[in-house]
């Protein structure tokens, strides 16, 4: 049992890049694959709709830890060996997905009808109406989830560890063990995801009013 | 249509793939060609697997597996490993071998292949001095930590079953930690390490009550490799005549080598 140094702090602070790696990484996979779920979920077409509640309901209702899990060695059995990061980029994205899709979901549909009824009318086929005058208007409703989802998201890329990642979390655990100092090491790497989340809480509170300019009155 | 035809062609496709899998068992010429042998380790069991103060993985088990990259005469890639993933990371081929205390068990040699012992480790249960413990009867109708999935754990769950509560933790500092901030009434974890942490922490009281058993470690491999099994087997046997093990082991466990049966 050995006494903490600048070194360990260090190391935490190394440790934090694979956490904002990975959750970026989570986030841009998350989502591309959840712009794609909510748009399914919301088409007019039965079997669409039906194929995204199934994928919500999968990814949602399973543990993030065992969808890693499974990504990562079920690679293997399935002859398909994924690296660590390709298995952690697919197992969040999948995840975050389903997730994000159904909050865009719910964003889409506060759109009121009036509007695609009117860019139906102009002529609008369905890209441009949804990336146009739908996904637009959604956006100012969307804020607040998605980002509440993406504070989350950083904090559980601390699954990670489960598949190699030294992270933030690992990280202390790890330094934990070597000097048994819980409340000075646990209390550091709290501090460091709240500084981490902070920001994008704070951007998250300046994209709102600026959206909401055209509303107040 | 085409779009589901093209799913159904490509999900073939993988299942096809997937019988397909090559099964060559890994040999010493394979790794002895590639350059890198990667080793799984524990980081956090003080004093087999520490961090230390440079950040790096040190430590009896670390120090063994780096010998080994000596004597094979490639470069040794540590992955730092915990309790739960040891197991999946060895049996996916993400790692080649693992030095990482695991206790010999003819249960768990169904699935592995075991090197001749290398240590041992004690597994005592510890409580505080005033609980009347004295043998594993004396469990019953107490609160038991272990770490999930150890030998311990399978050992208390079998000899008691439902008359001890046992309370399962992710790795050993928590089950440690468990102990003196008194979330249960006693644990049954390594001896050495356990000494090392309560006779920091005096305030807690805590003292051995009794060994539950004695547990030689084996370095571990998948079952087919066959090849490097026997390499590692003579690897240890001449560190065990030459002296090199007893000295390591000396070094971080101030005492010598156990008397380790060979099988």
């Amino acid at each position: 049992m050995r006494a903490l140094n600048i070194g360990d702090f260090e190391f935490l602070l190394l440790a934090l890049r694979w956490t904002i790696a990975l959750a970026a990484l989570a986030a841009v996979g998350g989502g591309l694959v959840g712009l794609v779920i909510a748009l399914l979920r919301t088409a007019p077409s039965r079997a669409a709709r039906w194929a995204a509640i199934g994928y919500i309901r999968l990814f949602q209702g399973t543990p993030l830890l065992l969808q890693l899990f499974l990504v990562f060695f079920g690679g293997d059995m399935l002859g398909v060996p994924l690296g660590a990061w390709t298995s952690a980029a697919l197992g969040f994205s999948l995840n975050a997905g389903a997730f994000l899709g159904e909050i865009w979901r719910g964003a889409i549909q506060a759109v009121p009808e009036g509007q695609v009824e009117a860019a139906r009318a102009l002529g609008l086929h369905y890209l441009p109406r949804m990336f146009r005058v739908v996904l637009p208007q959604a956006l100012r409703v969307a804020i607040p989830p998605t980002v509440g989802f993406l504070v989350n998201l950083i904090k559980s890329t601390s699954l990670a560890a489960i598949i190699g990642f030294v992270e933030l979390t690992r990280a202390g655990q790890m330094l934990n063990n070597a000097t048994f100092r819980p409340f000075i090491i646990f209390g550091t790497v709290a501090a460091i995801y709240f500084f981490l989340c902070w920001p994008l809480t704070i951007a998250s509170g300046r994209l709102e009013r600026r959206l909401g300019a055209a509303y107040v009155r | 249509m085409r779009l589901i035809r093209t799913l159904l062609a490509s999900l073939l496709l993988l299942a096809t793939s997937a019988a397909l899998r090559p099964s060559a068992a890994q040999t010493v010429d394979e790794i002895l060609s590639r350059g890198t042998i990667n080793i799984g380790v524990l980081v956090d069991l003080p004093p087999y697997g520490i961090l230390n103060d440079k950040q790096e993985p040190d430590g009896f088990d670390i120090e063994v597996a780096k010998l080994m990259g000596t004597y094979l005469g490639v470069k040794v890639n540590l992955v730092p490993l915990t309790s739960p993933n040891r197991i999946p990371f060895l049996l996916t081929n993400k790692v080649d071998l693992i030095v990482a205390t695991f206790g010999i068990t003819p249960e768990r040699a169904k699935q592995v292949l075991f090197s001749i012992p290398y240590s041992a480790i004690e597994n005592v249960v510890f409580a505080a001095k005033d609980k009347p413990i004295a043998k594993i009867e004396d469990l019953k109708g107490l609160r038991v930590g272990v770490p999930r999935g150890t030998v311990q754990d399978v050992l208390l769950s079998k000899a008691l079953g439902s008359a001890v509560k046992i309370s399962r933790f992710d790795d050993d500092p928590s089950t440690y930690q468990a102990l003196l901030a008194g979330q249960v009434d006693a644990i049954a974890e390594t001896g050495l390490t356990g000494d090392n942490f309560y006779a920091a922490h005096p305030e807690g009281n805590i003292v051995r009550k009794f060994t539950l058993l004695q547990q030689p470690n084996g370095i571990t491999m998948r079952k087919d490799q066959f090849n490097l099994h026997q390499w590692v087997n003579t690897f240890v046997y001449f560190i065990k005549l030459n002296g090199e093990l007893n000295a390591l082991y000396e070094k971080w466990f101030q005492k010598p080598l156990p008397v380790l049966p060979v099988f």
